[in-house]
């Protein structure tokens, strides 16, 4: 009790106006800040390795298996914050025993499993599948049986099972598009269906963190391409970092439309919310949301991108802008979760006080265990790259 | 059916396989992990509910009360704070019910706990008592002046009030509501039915504060006193202070 007196104290001298007894602390805290920002990462990388296989994008190529792997890597990771929220984490298998159809929350295990296992698996499976077998049979040792083992102990690289795998890898690339789209708006669905907090209920959500999703996506695959090239000692291939400049530029075009939409909205609308949400983005959100997530993730990138298309700039220069627009839009989509989830709990649903967010350093839900979250898929996508090198040379003739 | 079989691609074989035990692993699991009282009353264990019932209790609930405080429950049913609940300012106190010599429940006894719904906030409704606590007799402890178990505020003599609400309402909640307008204002029947004509008296003098307020007036010790001789000796007391409420200098 007394714990708690104390680490209560210093937030209700930061509280303003009139707030409800259980909204001084947040019950969602940086951890599910983190969850729909990787989610948004795998359906984003997802979406871009797509680009190679459904829409034919060939200067993409060098980033499509880079692609994939990045998505597998932020998708097993991505339900560890959700894991680590939980009070009791080893009751988590019970939502997908006892499934319950009418909760949004509990169906997201299915939707998850379906992500991982008919998509990202399968489509993985197909496209690494020949050249695994061929892995197999040079290798010795633990190598050899890990190749076989994800090969599902398979032999046949005929001609007629090659075009099989091909089709195949397009089919569920065809399948995983709307299942991409699925899983992200899904956790926008989540929050757009809360309909008791205005900050949350549009109908618009699931298709602005879509978008929003798509962006950071492309973001990070080329940030990973851009340093896991040269550290490799290869050359950048400009051609394809201009078309993946380019797809990021007009997907952002696509995100601001769709987040100014969701504004203009709202303020035209004018519900009873709207004087403390204007309160809160002038106050509680200026520098997350205005500074951050809107002139440095946004505004700046764009221009940025936009003037180095406009004029003919030399390769490097080129590599640079593009290197640190994604940068930044990496810190505008972290940031736009932040305004998400920390925003929509900051305001009353009295409409008339606003609470603080105090994020703690240690313990599950700590500054550290999030940036030990965030680490994982960094780690995890470079054992993937051991087990399933994405790059050109290691593909066998 | 061999044939067949040939037919499908080796892929989609190894697949199925592998499909067939993910969905028999599914099947078992659920089969094994699902707890045997599952579903019977609704979409939860039907056991838990008496592992809630077999929580250890905190709340005796009011009237538990009754039984033994019956005349300080009958008290603050009739009062204000009528539908408040007992343990809301006592506390939990289970354990008082049960062992009332060894647990004793708390008893507020400063000026944080009641400001948690009476400080002034604009949001509360309007007719609901507040306060500005730090100007509300600063020194004192709320029970001092207020009863809890029947806590209707002290009132300016009501004749005044009809026609000035304002200064009674900041009387009331100044160090000065304890005193009587007529102890300061002299006002004779005709100022209610012709107020402009028959004015009320004001002191006249500095005597009158320093009744009270002179270093040598005898009264509480939390009076602020002044030296009547170096105390801007040329003015009036209400020239600079409000009577009404002097806390807001």
């Amino acid at each position: 009790m007394e714990e708690l007196i104390q680490h209560l104290t210093p937030i209700l001298k930061e509280v303003w106006g009139y707030i409800f007894p259980n909204e001084i602390e947040l019950h969602w805290g940086i951890l599910i800040v983190l969850y729909p920002y990787l989610t948004g990462l795998v359906a984003g990388a997802f979406i871009l390795a797509s680009l190679v296989k459904v829409f034919n994008v060939k200067e993409l190529q060098p980033t499509y298996r880079l692609a994939m792997l990045t998505a597998m890597a932020f998708l097993i990771v991505a339900p560890l914050p959700l894991l680590a929220h939980l009070g009791h984490p080893e009751k988590a298998y019970e939502i997908l025993i006892t499934p319950n159809s009418t909760s949004a929350m509990a169906m997201f295990g299915f939707v998850y499993a379906w992500y991982l296992m008919a998509v990202l698996c399968l489509e993985i499976w197909f496209e690494y599948r020949r050249d695994i077998i061929l892995w197999a049979q040079k290798e010795t040792g633990i190598k050899k049986w890990i190749h076989k083992i994800i090969s599902l102990f398979s032999k046949d690289i005929s001609e007629k099972a090659l075009h099989f795998d091909k089709k195949w890898v397009k089919i569920v690339t065809i399948i995983g598009i709307p299942s991409a789209f699925l899983l992200h708006g899904y956790v926008g669905f989540i929050f757009g269906s809360i309909k008791a907090n205005p900050w949350w209920s549009s109908v618009l959500m699931p298709i602005v963190f879509l978008f929003s999703a798509i962006v950071s996506g492309i973001a990070m695959v080329l940030i990973l391409y851009m340093i896991i090239t040269p550290v490799r000692g290869k050359q950048l291939d400009i051609l394809c970092l201009d078309k993946l400049a380019s797809y990021l530029f007009y997907v952002m075009i696509i995100d601001f439309s769709l987040e100014a939409l969701d504004f203009v909205h709202r303020v035209y609308e004018s519900e009873e919310s709207i004087k403390i949400l204007a309160y809160l983005v002038s106050n509680k959100l200026f520098i997350s949301l205005v500074v951050i997530q809107l002139f440095m993730g946004m505004l700046i990138p764009l221009a940025m991108i936009a003037l180095i298309k406009i004029m003919k700039s030399p390769p490097d220069l080129k590599k640079m802008v593009y290197f640190i627009s994604a940068i930044l839009v990496q810190v505008g989509i972290f940031s736009t979760r932040w305004n998400i989830v920390i925003g929509g709990q900051l305001f009353s649903k009295s409409f008339r006080g606003l609470t603080v967010y105090k994020i703690t350093f240690f313990g599950l839900e700590g500054f550290f265990a999030s940036v030990i979250v965030f680490c994982l898929p960094f780690i995890l996508l470079y054992i993937l790259t051991k087990i399933l090198p994405p790059w050109e040379e290691a593909r066998n003739p | 059916m061999k044939n067949f079989l040939q037919k499908i691609p080796e892929q989609v074989k190894r697949l199925s396989v592998l499909l067939l035990v993910v969905v028999i692993v599914f099947i078992v699991a659920t089969s094994l992990l699902t707890p045997k009282d599952f579903g019977l009353v609704g979409h939860y264990r039907a056991g838990a509910i008496q592992n809630n019932a077999d929580k250890k209790m905190q709340y005796a609930g009011q009237e538990v009360c009754a039984d033994c405080h019956d005349d300080i429950w009958k008290t603050k049913n009739s009062g204000y704070h009528k539908n408040l609940s007992c343990e809301v300012c006592h506390g939990p106190s289970f354990n008082h019910v049960n062992e009332p010599d060894q647990f004793k429940p708390e008893k507020p006894r400063d000026r944080i706990f009641c400001p948690v719904c009476h400080e002034f906030n604009p949001s509360r409704p309007t007719g609901f008592p507040q306060i500005l606590s730090a100007s509300h007799n600063p020194r004192r402890i709320c029970v001092t002046c207020h009863n809890p178990h029947n806590p209707t505020p002290p009132q300016t003599p009501k004749e005044c009030s009809a026609c000035h609400a304002e200064i009674s309402s900041a009387k009331s909640v100044s160090s000065h509501m304890d005193i009587p307008c007529t102890k300061c204002h002299e006002a004779s029947e005709k100022h209610k039915l012709r107020p402009r004509e028959y004015l009320p008296t004001k002191p006249a003098n500095r005597e009158f504060c320093g009744q009270c307020h002179s270093q040598d007036a005898k009264g509480d010790e939390f009076i602020p006193r002044i030296s009547m001789a170096t105390h801007e000796p040329r003015y009036v007391c209400w020239q600079c202070h409000y009577p009404h409420l002097p806390e807001a200098l």
